[in-house]
């Protein structure tokens, strides 16, 4: 039942990322997030910073509700936010930004659609504009994609 | 005493050629008292509290402050052995790709800290010890940008070998009686062997601190003979 509560949290994370995302981030917060798209203050890691965040407090919210009387699915839930942060922090950093060398050559479909999905984000500079909205979630075209190239 | 053994064989490999960390003294001593100052401030202020104390059968005898010359000189003596072994690995090692694990290190372990912290905001120890935590990485992630954060966590693991036995013995490992003692009711009461979990995250933080400011006066060092 918890290890559900902590799978059910992680899959629903993907898609308040995406809500996140695409109503606030373009939204109403663009101005924090506009830095990301068109480059135009220094550093590279200004966008995380508020995944960190928005992440971060939460899971240490749940966290502490779920433990202080007795473990309660607080602290699960609490846990797959954690999870999906942690995830979303190893497959950004280290994979899309290919930071470590050791996955650029992947075949996988799903990788390179998924890192196809982010550039394709990227792409856009203006509020309005923009695709692909979520994270681990690739758009199936991006998909057939890649896997059809890797047939032939 | 314990502790003169960890500097003796790092202050003399210093002077290797290869190594040439003797070129940096100036800025790891001007680092290490910097960091000093306000750890020795919280040192004297829990001793004087009774969070910890010292059993002064295994010591010199000098004591300034409530504190043993010995702690005293632990906190130039240990940083020292610590930057000095991040100086090697650094240098004859390439690490700086670990640096796309640095927000999931920090991320985790701001997590970690913070929940620790209030659910155990009775016990002064872990209190101090998260809050200090949090705050060192917040300002090294965020404000100062450090990209070294997880290159220093992957050397401080491998200095947790030292650690142990260096702290182990602090603790009682092997002693009839401990030379650092603690009260229980301020700590969590996890111990790695005979060290409190809190020491370790402790150290994690002055390596951290220590670390920072050597950087910075190295820096400034290397502008200045270019």
């Amino acid at each position: 039942m918890n290890l559900l509560i902590v799978l059910g949290v992680f899959i629903a994370m993907e898609g308040a990322t995406w809500l996140i995302h695409k109503y606030v981030m373009h939204g109403f917060l663009w101005i924090l997030h506009k830095d990301h798209h068109d480059h135009s203050s220094k550093g590279d890691l200004e966008k995380n910073d508020y995944f960190f965040v928005i992440f971060a407090i939460p899971t240490i919210a749940l966290m502490y509700f779920g433990t202080v009387d007795s473990i309660n699915h607080l602290f699960y839930i609490g846990l797959g936010i954690m999870l999906y942060g942690m995830t979303y922090f190893f497959v950004h950093d280290v994979f899309i930004h290919q930071r470590i060398k050791y996955f650029t050559n992947t075949k996988n479909s799903y990788f390179l659609a998924l890192r196809r999905a982010h550039k394709q984000h990227h792409k856009h500079i203006r509020k309005e504009d923009g695709e692909c909205f979520g994270f681990l979630y690739v758009p199936l075209k991006y998909f057939k994609m890649y896997s059809n190239s890797a047939k032939k | 005493m314990v502790l003169f053994f960890t500097i003796i064989i790092c202050f003399i490999a210093s002077f290797d050629k290869r190594i040439l960390f003797h070129h940096y003294f100036g800025a790891f001593i001007k680092a290490a008292i910097l960091v000093a100052v306000s750890f020795i401030i919280w040192d004297v202020f829990f001793t004087a509290k009774g969070v910890w104390w010292f059993n002064t059968d295994y010591t010199l005898g000098i004591v300034i402050a409530g504190l043993p010359l010995e702690e005293w000189l632990f906190f130039i003596c240990i940083p020292f052995s610590c930057v000095f072994t991040y100086f090697c690995f650094d240098k004859f090692f390439k690490w700086d790709k670990l640096s796309a694990f640095n927000n999931l290190i920090v991320f985790f372990s701001i997590i970690v800290c913070a929940v620790t912290a209030l659910l155990h905001y009775d016990k002064i120890y872990t209190l101090v010890t998260a809050i200090v935590t949090i705050a060192a990485l917040t300002y090294l992630h965020f404000v100062s940008r450090a990209d070294w954060i997880a290159k220093a966590s992957l050397i401080f693991t491998i200095l947790m070998l030292g650690f142990f036995p260096v702290n182990g013995v602090l603790t009682g490992t092997g002693l009839a009686n401990p030379i650092v003692n603690y009260n229980p009711g301020d700590f969590l009461g996890i111990r790695l062997g005979t060290i409190p979990v809190e020491d370790a995250v402790y150290g994690y933080t002055q390596f951290l601190l220590v670390l920072y400011f050597f950087k910075k006066f190295q820096n400034i060092q290397d502008e200045k003979s270019k």
